[in-house]
């Protein structure tokens, strides 16, 4: 376990002193709450938004999901460059393990999404979000559980997929439809049926209706416990899946 | 051999080629490397160097045979051989974002120093190889020869028995691979094992203890590079031709005479294989002469270890094809 610690902190601090992290990290959000915030507030307005007239309690949560789903969905790019530079070869001719490896990348993409997620909420609270101290930390709980199955699927890909750009496609191909029918940017109950009936399907929308719930402290609320539940079961599996894929992959 | 370092027996490896074909990269590999020995791999892209040498390094599972490692077993206890051996890839290994140190400092502590014990090793190393210079910038902005040194730095960290190096100079400038060399050297003094693969002869030549000429997988032969180059009695004389028409024809004159004793039609070139050259030389050029095909060129010289790889394979190892 020391050596998934080391590796995680070496890929954390490579990452976070890149000026670029901080810009895609704080920026992008930034510019939603800014921009987009406004747009939905005219929503609120006309249409009323589920769980309030805030657009901003409405939006903040989901744009936590989003950025973990963004975030880690493309973590496999760093790996996929790493594998290619023969940085993996090397770490693996050394003692430590296949797992302290695997282990090691997962955890620097948990940490990273944790750091992230509480910058967002401060930056939230600038924009007139109130949060729930014990949800919200429930909440970064729930984001790091998504983070791991979004990076564990986008890490186990790029071990298979050896163009950058072909890897781009395909991440793009899930996480914009998924992003969509979770109701992150506009709610599901607003669109016909179908696409109501689709969303059902969507691991995502029980993550976003979660997100709203916790920020405001609802803990009971049944959409925390089935979020927790498909999310702890999803990321337990993808993460089984990267790790075999590991084993195998450079074995 | 009980003092091998390296013991293989028909240690072999096939791969799913892109139209489902078997290519077989390595076959049938026996070696002894001994302990102290700088050995090397010399064969030309594709002869299945690299695949080798990953087999060893418990990179890649072997499809058949067995080897040890530093005295275990590679199949049963991978873990025990990567705590005595160092690997420096082809492609080196260096994290882009990270600088020199940072890599060496995590390098260090995954073999299981401590902190201040990797700091020590690290600033030890960078000192003695004279990388202080760059050693804090991030290694994306290092030349190849820069960088290559830092490879090796981290691969001998931790003073490992064994350490493997794969084409450690390829596409360096020649400075860079004095340097490499003379580290390869310091080493080999220091009573480190170092396999290495190479497609350079001079550096199979200048370097290695022992040499495996490989070809297609397999080891065409085995020795120090004197030996090797004893197999080649006497002299090579090479004619040089306008066209490979001409070279054709010269060849075929030069049939049957006593004097040569083996020669290899190269394109636009002959080369023949006689016990002395001084001798041989005026004798053959009167016969290409009276023949209509007088040489362009001419050159009378020692035997190299392209010239053992010629004769074994009947293939030049500095061109790509049969021509050189
Ligand atoms: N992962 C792989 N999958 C399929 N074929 C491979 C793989 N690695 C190497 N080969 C093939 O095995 C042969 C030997 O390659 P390699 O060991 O890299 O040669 P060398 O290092 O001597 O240039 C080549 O024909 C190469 O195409
Ligand atoms: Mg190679």
């Amino acid at each position: 376990m020391r050596d998934a610690y080391l590796i995680a902190m070496n890929e954390l601090r490579v990452t976070i002193r890149n000026p670029f992290w901080a810009v895609s990290s704080l920026f992008q959000p930034i510019i939603y709450l800014l921009l987009f915030g406004p747009l939905l507030n005219g929503v609120a307005a006309s249409r009323g938004l589920p769980g309030g007239d805030n657009a901003v309690q409405f939006f903040a949560p989901g744009l936590l999901v989003m950025n973990a789903l963004f975030a880690a969905g493309f973590e496999g790019f760093t790996l996929r460059d790493k594998l290619d530079s023969g940085f993996i070869e090397r770490l693996r001719v050394t003692p430590i393990s296949r797992l302290a490896l695997t282990m090691g990348f997962i955890l620097q993409s948990a940490i990273n999404l944790i750091i992230q997620s509480i910058a967002l909420i401060v930056c939230g609270a600038f924009f007139g979000l109130h949060f729930d101290i014990g949800g919200s930390i429930l909440l970064v709980l729930l984001i790091v559980l998504i983070g791991i199955t979004m990076s564990s699927i986008s890490f186990r890909l790029a071990l298979i997929i050896r163009e950058g750009g072909i890897l781009a496609g395909i991440v793009n191909t899930f996480v914009l439809p998924a992003m969509i029918l979770s109701g992150i940017m506009l709610p599901i109950s607003f669109g016909p049926p179908i696409i109501q009936f689709i969303a059902k399907f969507d691991p995502f929308l029980y993550a976003v209706d979660a997100s709203r719930a916790l920020i405001n402290g609802a803990i009971g609320d049944p959409s925390v416990w089935m979020a927790f539940a498909i999310f702890i079961a999803l990321s337990v599996i993808t993460l089984g899946v990267f790790i075999r894929g590991m084993r195998e992959a450079v074995a | 051999m009980t003092d091998s370092i390296i013991h293989t027996e028909k240690l072999c490896k096939r791969f799913a080629g892109p139209k489902k074909e078997v290519v077989e990269a390595v076959r049938d590999l026996d070696l002894d490397v001994a302990k102290g020995e700088i050995f090397g791999l010399l064969g030309p892209n594709g002869a299945g160097k690299t695949t080798t040498m990953r087999m060893l390094c418990t990179l890649l599972s072997p499809s058949g045979g067995k080897a040890t490692i530093t005295g275990f077993d590679l199949a049963r206890q991978p873990h025990e051989i990567r705590r005595h051996i160092g690997y420096v890839g082809q492609k080196g290994g260096m994290e882009h974002v990270a600088s020199g140190r940072e890599n060496l400092m995590l390098q260090a502590q995954l073999y299981r120093m401590s902190k201040d014990e990797a700091r020590r090793r690290s600033n030890e190393l960078i000192e003695r190889l004279k990388l202080t210079a760059f050693a804090d910038r991030k290694t994306e902005t290092y030349s190849g020869g820069q960088r290559r040194i830092f490879d090796l730095a981290s691969g001998v960290i931790h003073s490992p028995q064994l350490l493997f190096l794969d084409e450690p100079s390829t596409g360096l400038d020649p400075q860079s691979r004095a340097r490499v060399w003379e580290e390869a050297k310091v080493l080999h003094e220091q009573g480190t094992t170092v396999f290495l693969t190479t497609h350079y002869l001079e550096e199979a030549d200048a370097l290695c203890d022992r040499v495996a000429i490989v070809d297609q997988g397999r080891i065409a032969a085995i020795g120090s590079p004197a030996e090797l180059k004893k197999q080649i009695a006497g002299d090579i004389i090479t004619l040089g031709y306008e066209d490979e028409t001409r070279a054709k024809a010269a060849f075929q004159l030069l049939e049957g005479q006593r004097v040569i004793l083996e020669k290899h039609d190269l394109g636009t070139s002959l080369q023949l294989y006689v016990d002395r050259g001084d001798e041989a030389l005026p004798e053959i050029l009167r016969i290409v002469g009276q023949g209509n095909y007088p040489a362009k060129s001419v050159s009378l010289t020692r035997p190299s270890l392209d010239d053992v790889f010629l004769k074994l394979t009947g293939r030049s190892l500095r061109g790509d094809g049969g021509q050189s």
